[in-house]
């Protein structure tokens, strides 16, 4: 069947299967290899996208749920030359290590702060609570969300002067 | 010596990609419910996926054909009607935790939503689908138990309410026929003050399968308690509600209750089993702590 959704701001019309998942069309159909799959049950969050506005675990979405959906991936946020504030404080905070969990802390820690600007430590921990560290590299993980809070509200001052 | 360890040929299903017969996505419950039927229980229904694509992983093309409720809007409604709160069964854990009227008329079950899963679960996961899943787990169960929801089960033939106490069998299990969809969950509000308290006890803060839990609702008129609602979620068969204790609070003022005798109480009516997720003598004895916290939990909340 065909679906129709946006990703990362560009209209996308797909074949899929209902045995499809969000997940494999974004990997496999579109080259986001950004989205990672950990479990393949919803536990682990590395297969994290924003869909209609809301963190959402890739993997438990048949593809034709995602029917007129908006999805943003970790390559929606920046470019390598031009990353976001959040990407750019998880390289001055030193939160990567193997890497295979950021682009899903990442989204959740943009999710979080778009609807709280300023949280709290507990906060960014229970926002990043659906987003598991193999490495176990929590702590830097949490500074640079509070590092990137800490960036957009200087950001979101500046352009209103 | 060395031991080389043999090669492993992981045994991935291939897919054929015309596996699957039909996947209906409805643009109306009028049309859902014709299509369900039609095929009864030879079709899979879909609400939020989040329990349907786990229990499935690695064999989804192995459904053959599928019932997507997910364009079903007319089924994500939050309505008071009558002195009654409509839940529409695709409304998700995330809005029931944000819903102002759920969080003002019934605390407990927004707080249990809120302890579903993670943000990534709540945005998909459904009500609607935590019921039908029928876990004993399930962490809205314990306090739709506790509020005396009922569920409205819709057929092209017609319609039926069932008192959610009646409605588990067994574990996954319940009474819903094959042509049933269930389509919203209806739970009486009161003008008496309500308070409640919600315990979910696990092994983490989030991703959890509960290991126990308890929701208890005390309805107040003056100090007196008028009415309750006490169950538990982990330890039984099905989600229950532990009558013969509410019984025991019924007239009585908070200040009269001997707490720890309750939790005793509650102990004695449980039948946990053994679990990865702890063993049955923990289960009785963590039921102890959990009824004593929660009735000091509400004794903190009661006006004064």
């Amino acid at each position: 069947m065909q679906i129709s959704l946006t990703v990362n701001g560009e209209q996308r019309e797909l074949e899929v299967t209902p045995y499809t998942r969000l997940l494999d069309l974004l990997r496999e159909e579109l080259g986001l290899t950004g989205v990672k799959e950990g479990c393949g049950k919803g536990e682990c969050g590395a297969c994290t996208v924003i869909m209609n506005g809301e963190l959402t675990a890739s993997c438990l979405v048949p593809a034709p749920q995602a029917d007129q959906a908006e999805i943003i991936t970790v390559e929606g946020l920046g470019t390598k030359d031009d990353l976001h504030p959040i990407q750019e404080s998880f390289v001055e905070a030193g939160a990567v290590q193997c890497g295979y969990c950021i682009p899903g802390m990442v989204l959740a820690g943009k999710r979080l702060l778009d609807e709280n600007p300023q949280p709290t430590e507990k906060e960014v921990r229970y926002g990043l609570s659906g987003n598991i560290c193999r490495c176990t590299g929590y702590a830097k993980i949490i500074d640079a969300v509070m590092l990137a809070a800490d960036k957009l509200a200087v950001k979101g001052s500046d352009s209103s002067d | 010596m060395i031991r080389k360890s043999p090669m492993k040929q992981e045994d991935r299903q291939t897919i054929s990609g015309t596996d699957f017969k039909e996947y209906f996505q409805p643009q109306s419950l009028k049309e859902a419910l014709d299509i369900k039927a039609e095929y009864g229980d030879r079709i899979q229904v879909a609400a939020g996926s989040t329990d349907l694509l786990v229990a499935n992983y690695e064999k989804l093309h192995e459904i053959e054909n599928w019932l997507d409720l997910d364009k079903l809007d007319e089924l994500r409604r939050i309505e008071v009607k009558a002195s009654k709160l409509h839940l529409g069964a695709m409304v998700s854990h995330l809005k029931l935790m944000k819903s102002e009227v759920v969080k003002d008329k019934l605390a407990v079950l927004a707080a249990a939503a809120e302890d579903v899963g993670s943000p990534q679960i709540r945005s998909r996961g459904t009500i609607g689908g935590n019921i039908c899943t029928s876990s004993p787990a399930g962490d809205l169960l314990a306090p739709l138990l506790s509020y005396e929801a009922s569920f409205k089960l819709e057929s092209a033939a017609g319609e039926r309410i069932v008192a959610a106490e009646k409605f588990f069998t067994g574990p996954k299990r319940n009474l819903m026929e094959a042509d049933e969809l269930l389509t919203e969950i209806i739970i009486p509000l009161t003008e008496n003050e309500r308070e409640g308290a919600w315990i979910k006890v696990g092994r983490r803060k989030a991703l959890v399968i509960s290991t126990l839990t308890l929701s208890v609702v005390l309805e107040f008129e003056g100090k007196k308690i008028v009415k309750a609602g006490i169950a538990m979620g982990s330890v039984a068969p099905t989600p229950i509600r532990l009558g013969e204790v509410e019984a025991m609070l019924i007239g009585k003022k908070l200040a009269e209750l001997d707490y720890q005798k309750l939790g005793q109480e509650v102990k004695a009516r449980i039948n946990p089993i053994d679990d990865l997720r702890g063993t049955k003598e923990y289960r009785e004895d963590v039921a102890v702590d959990v009824m004593v916290r929660a009735l000091n939990e509400v004794e903190g909340k009661v006006s004064s």
